[in-house]
């Protein structure tokens, strides 16, 4: 993993990250760490797809590339430049660059909100638009999307799951970003709203040009967007492949546990027995 | 009582609440059918009334604004228009439901084995200890670790996962003739979905138990169901053996299905035109 940082749109260099357990009545302070020298790298315009099972620390990964979480050591660059150690102007100008779409679509929107006020807000906050010109970015977003204008005065709770979290992509490229980290964002629709999901992101990283960090456990859908994959298990990268076929042959216990728990395709692959039973039962609480 | 060859059987189920525009029909023309043993599974898209279908066989709709209309047989009683005291008792011991999140589905307040006690000792004649000692065993029997210490803890210490199998074991202690299964993995990850399905499915061949297992997701389905019906718009469109439907669709809503499916492809067909 060398080379000009420059080159890449997006380079983590050995994050670590620790969420302070804090000291509670007889229980012992214990730190252990979410993400231990995490190291990976996204190039322009691909899409890095990230896997793991729950508590593998997918999601304190895309918090830290995002600069909600200042990480407790190691640097991230976005396009070269150190994330947290700009200045706060400067900063606040690279947070444009970088945008998220998270799971639950409806607690990531404001639920008194229009469908015009969700999605001008970034724009209001950024640019200076007058009224007229914000209404028609908000109507070719929407349009960019595949929603109608005429959807502008909506609530969240007039859409769909799978509407709405159209209306949080649109939110998200609003502001023509460089990536985008998506945290699960079709997991929770249906197969048939998922692919279209999916078939968006595709379209619009075409378009645009996005790098997409795309955080899932489903291998499927990653093996379908992604160029590379990687994925985490405690913490830590133990599999980083641009190569899906080597990927597949992966030989990492980790790895394994993710392919062969995929759910079968047609009932005559259905699974015959559980696999790696002994290691699954023994999986703590968050 | 004369085993009937269905465990539980829907016919013509017809489901409208009352708003305020007038009564509102969320599904119709149900048809279920469900043998011992046997997994009958439910897919569809969201909104097209599979969970609807799953309060409506548990009468657990609303009963001042909802009409539950047409049969549903649970061996040879019928349970449309029984009155709750008589529901609540076949709830859980005859007929059990496995809900999609299982974060929710326990009391945040009391410890993972007073629930469990107390939901044995509705239904079943046992003493408190007798309780307990059930609720290891299959604890146990779910493969979760250290069964008796698991009793003393919160539900927020557990991982979605583990608790999911909580829940499958606390429908195993009572023996169900029915299991209403909705969306019994989506909250989980992979690893942990087949690990809740391998038990469904040891559940209904030890115990012969029957399962509706309602889901959006094919690769659950394909895993587990041994006949499907097909859901769109409140009524169901297509029923078939799931090998059939797998390969033979008849509907084209089915198909349409079918065709979302992710599958495992190594070329990414999405976005790759850059």
């Amino acid at each position: 993993m060398t080379g000009i940082a420059a080159e890449y749109m997006l380079e983590v260099r050995e994050v670590t990250h620790t969420y302070a357990a804090s000291r509670r009545w007889r229980r012992p302070a214990k730190q252990d760490n979410v993400l231990s020298g995490v190291s990976l790298h996204i190039e322009e315009g691909t899409c890095l797809g990230l896997l793991g099972s729950s508590g593998a620390g997918k999601s304190t990964l895309g918090r830290v590339i995002l600069g909600l979480e200042p990480p407790r050591a190691g640097q991230v660059l976005i396009q070269g430049q150190d994330l947290y150690k700009l200045s706060p102007q400067a900063r606040r100008t690279i947070r444009r660059d970088l945008q998220v779409v998270f799971q639950d679509c409806y607690s990531a929107v404001n639920p008194r909100m229009t469908a015009e006020q969700i999605i001008g807000e970034p724009l209001s906050n950024y640019e200076s638009l007058s009224v007229q010109e914000q209404k028609r970015a908000v109507g070719e977003l929407l349009e960019c999307v595949g929603l109608s204008a005429e959807d502008m005065q909506k609530q969240p709770y007039q859409f769909s799951g799978g509407q709405l979290q159209r209306i949080n992509i649109a939110r998200a490229i609003a502001l023509k970003p460089k990536l985008i980290v998506l945290d699960e964002a079709v997991s929770s629709l249906d197969m048939i709203n998922g692919a279209k999901i999916l078939r968006l992101l595709g379209e619009l990283r075409a378009a645009f040009g996005l790098s997409y960090l795309f955080i899932t456990h489903d291998i499927k859908a990653a093996c379908m967007i992604s160029d590379a994959l990687a994925v985490m298990d405690q913490g830590k990268i133990v599999e980083y492949n641009d190569s899906k076929e080597q990927f597949l042959q992966s030989s990492h216990p980790a790895v394994r546990g993710l392919l062969d728990s995929m759910l079968a395709e047609h009932p005559r692959n259905r699974h015959r027995e559980l696999p790696g039973l002994s290691d699954l039962s023994g999986d703590s609480a968050q | 009582m004369e085993q009937a060859e269905y465990v539980l059987q829907v016919k013509d189920l017809k489901v409208s609440v009352e708003t305020a525009a007038g009564y509102l029909t969320l599904i119709e023309d149900v048809n279920l059918e469900l043998k011992p043993g046997r997994v009958l599974g439910l897919v569809g898209g969201s909104g097209s009334g599979k969970t609807v279908t799953s309060l409506a066989l548990l009468q657990m709709l609303d009963r001042q604004t909802s009409v539950i209309e047409g049969s549903i047989r649970l061996h040879t009683r019928e349970l449309n228009g029984l009155p709750e005291k008589d529901m609540r008792r076949l709830r859980g011991s005859s007929l059990a439901l496995i809900m999609q999140n299982p974060m929710t589905a326990f009391s945040p307040v009391y410890t993972i084995g007073v629930q469990f006690v107390e939901s044995i000792r509705t239904h079943v004649k046992l003493g408190k200890k007798e309780a307990r000692a059930c609720a290891i065993r299959s604890l146990a029997d779910v493969n979760l670790p250290d069964p008796a210490a698991l009793l003393g803890k919160y539900p927020y210490e557990l991982s979605g996962g583990m608790l999911q199998r909580v829940m499958l074991a606390l429908t195993l202690c009572l023996k169900p003739s029915v299991i209403i299964a909705d969306e019994p993995t989506t909250a989980l990850d992979v690893t942990n979905q087949l690990q809740v399905l391998r038990q469904l499915d040891r559940m209904r061949q030890e115990h012969g138990t029957a399962i509706l297992l309602i889901s959006h997701d094919l690769g659950v389905i394909a895993e587990l169901a041994d006949e499907v019906a097909v859901m769109q718009h409140g009524r169901i469109v297509e029923t078939a053996d799931v090998f059939e439907l797998f390969d033979h669709p008849r509907h084209e809503y089915t198909r349409e299905l079918l065709a979302a499916r992710p599958l495992l492809q190594l070329s990414p067909q999405l976005g790759g035109q850059l």
